[in-house]
């Protein structure tokens, strides 16, 4: 369905510049028990990043000449990122850290930080007692 | 001239010898020694005072730091804290371990009576109302923090380029990138500008500049040293980690730093073994001092892509750590290759998220707008560098509906299985060993603007970090450029919680490798008087 052709637009560009590197991950790739073509990935196709979406997503406001710069670098290496989607990792439980050791979680105790006076001084604009922020409307 | 009858490994082995003596023609140079334990001595005997030791320190650092630019804050206390220093001897008073000893320390980890910027503008002038653990520890130990290092933009770069004030050059070659992101850390080491430094590792951070700069770099495992007060970037692979000129200085320093913190859930409540403790003294040493230690090479690391001068290194590391009674045989690590996209997409993710704290509310640079959302991303776009923009709308990318499945799902399925392979290499070898870097330090600007071919320096690195192992890099030899010689490091990865064994290792490694002395030339001459 969708995703095929979305997957074929994901498969690592191999192009003259990026060998070096990835001559290490064709090998190796070779010699994991690939299944090709065993994807995860949902209905909805992967699209190119849309930087400018992005960016409003991210809170950053880029100018023009940024988005120019950026969108090509980010999809090269989004386009990069790809690679992973042609490794067969479906019965590959995912790591969510390293997982040395288990967690160490301490009591949900409150407990009072001594140096208040110098937290509240990083606020770049305060007025005893708030933080103060521009309006925030509901403006559709 | 060289016969051509001579098999490749011979010729290997013959250059790597020849190129470790080539800096110093007439003397072979002693080993290192630590100077944490030698100065250590010298106030106790009261030959030196903590004063002197620390005006001596403090004017290399001026004379060097134009040069360098490895600092962005010196502090102006400290002879001050020398003095205090000076005067518990005086009276008798017990000495902390690290009394005396000046710290460099990477201004992504908190100081409270210094600016900490993590190198970016967002947070200019930005002091924190604490310490972090790391650094109250080590002033605990009575070590003296002589300034914040420079560093890539919220550790997010391989040369120290990215940092939003200064450019920090290598030692061995002004021309050249020190690495990153801890590169002031390792300059300032390499520099002797300070005894010993603080960085921090999430994908290689501070053995690839430690190679680069000829110094030691010890990453811990995951967990072995608290977080709280280190700025995060990725969670999930971010550690503090340690940089010496010897390799007994990172294990004191690890020492000091290490242990279970209440305000990191994620330290370990491992008991702290005292890493140094057990080091025997070069004079007695036997012959074959790692006899029986089994040593896998990983094979991917030595293959086509990586410079063959730092294949030669590691080969002659290999061979003498053979010398010294090691068996060294291949290993494959079948998932290396996947290991770095995986990396990528997981810490740009995770920067994505842990970064949208700089909105210019509650600390850091904010920008004048009438509307709130204006304020965030301003303030945002003013003080956030190019790459950090970059890596935190790849994440936005990767963490969007509908995409987490095929991109952070994904990589951290790959993530275990680096750690499966590393798993089986351990245990089959007791350590594992590989370059630090693809190659040797390169030229400043060279990579600036292509992010992929910068990625690719990580290679050798980010699997540890996704596994959680433990790392030490230390210097193995040079390779030559056109002028002069540059430091390579061995990469020695060991399974979980045993750096105590690393370190071992890596001081007998030190303390034979004969004909080789890693301070740079900058510093040689006022260092050999």
């Amino acid at each position: 369905m969708g995703s095929i052709s979305a997957l074929h637009y994901l498969k690592p560009t191999r192009t003259a510049n990026g060998t070096s590197l990835f001559n290490f991950s064709k090998n190796r790739i070779s010699q994991l028990p690939v299944a090709f073509r065993s994807y995860t990935v949902k209905s909805s196709v992967l699209e190119t990043p849309d930087v400018p979406r992005l960016a409003e997503t991210a809170r950053i406001s880029l100018n023009s000449q940024e988005i120019e710069e950026f969108a090509p670098k980010i999809r090269q290496v989004i386009d990069w990122f790809g690679q992973l989607q042609a490794v067969d990792l479906q019965s590959i439980e995912p790591a969510i850290r390293a997982d040395t050791e288990g967690d160490n979680l301490r009591g949900d105790v409150p407990e009072k930080f001594e140096n208040r006076e110098e937290l509240i001084s990083a606020v770049p604009s305060f007025e005893n007692p708030y933080i103060k922020v521009p309006k925030v409307l509901n403006k559709e | 001239m060289l016969s051509s009858v001579q098999t490749p490994r011979l010729l290997r082995f013959q250059s790597f010898s020849l190129k470790c003596l080539h800096t110093h023609p007439t003397t072979a140079p002693p080993p290192p020694h630590s100077q944490i334990l030698t100065i250590r001595k010298s106030l106790l005997s009261r030959e030196i005072s903590a004063v002197d030791l620390a005006g001596t320190f403090l004017n290399r650092l001026r004379n060097t730091e134009p040069h360098l630019k490895s600092f962005l804050y010196v502090s102006d206390v400290v002879l001050k804290e020398a003095e205090e220093i000076d005067r518990k001897i005086a009276e008798n008073e017990e000495l902390g371990p690290l009394a005396g000893v000046l710290v460099g320390v990477k201004d992504n980890i908190c100081t409270s009576d210094m600016p900490s910027t993590a190198g970016s503008k967002i947070l200019e002038n930005y002091r924190p109302p604490f310490d972090a653990t790391a650094v109250g520890k080590m002033k605990k130990c009575g070590a003296i923090v002589i300034g914040k290092t420079n560093m890539d933009e919220f550790g997010m770069g391989s040369t120290t380029e990215g940092s939003g004030y200064q450019v920090t050059a290598n030692p061995w070659d002004l021309s050249r990138v020190p690495g990153g992101s801890s590169g002031g850390s390792a300059a300032a080491v390499s520099a002797r500008q300070c005894m010993v430094s603080l960085g921090s590792d999430t994908g290689g951070s501070v053995r690839q500049p430690a190679s680069f700069c000829g110094v030691v770099g010890l990453k811990p495992t995951y967990g072995r040293v608290s977080r709280y007060g280190l700025v995060a970037y990725a969670s999930s692979l971010d550690v503090i980690g340690c940089f010496g000129s010897s390799v007994a200085d990172a294990g004191i320093l690890l020492h000091a730093i290490s242990g279970h913190d209440k305000f990191d859930a994620t330290s370990s409540k491992k008991e702290v073994p005292d890493f140094a403790s057990q080091f025997t003294a070069r004079d007695h040493l036997d012959s074959k001092p790692l006899k029986g230690l089994r040593v896998g090479l990983i094979r991917e690391t030595i293959e086509d892509g990586v410079d063959p001068d730092i294949i030669s290194s590691i080969r002659g590391a290999a061979s003498h750590l053979e010398e010294l009674g090691c068996t060294v045989t291949e290993v494959s690590l079948p998932s290396f290759s996947l290991g770095l996209p995986a990396y990528y997409i997981l810490a740009s993710s995770e920067s994505s998220s842990n970064l949208s704290r700089y909105d210019g509310i509650r600390y850091g640079k904010q920008v004048f707008a009438d509307e709130l959302n204006s304020l965030y991303g301003e303030s945002r776009a003013g003080g956030l560098g190019s790459e950090v923009k970059m890596r935190i709308l790849m994440g936005t990318y990767a963490l969007s509906a509908g995409y987490y499945d095929a991109y952070y799902k994904r990589a951290q399925q790959v993530r275990t299985l680096v750690r499966e392979s590393f798993r089986a290499a351990l245990d089959e070898n007791d350590i594992l060993i590989s370059p630090a870097a693809p190659s040797a330090a390169y030229k400043i600007g060279e990579k600036k603007n292509d992010p992929l071919s910068m990625y690719a320096g990580d290679i050798m690195t980010v699997n540890v970090n996704l596994a959680g192992l433990p790392a030490l890099v230390l210097p193995c030899g040079f390779v030559d450029s056109s002028s002069v010689a540059l430091p390579v490091g061995v990469q020695m990865i060991s399974a979980a919680f045993e750096e105590e064994k690393l370190l071992k290792v890596g001081h007998i490694f030190e303390q034979t490798l004969h004909g080789c002395s890693f301070i740079p030339p900058l510093v040689a001459d006022e260092l050999a008087c």
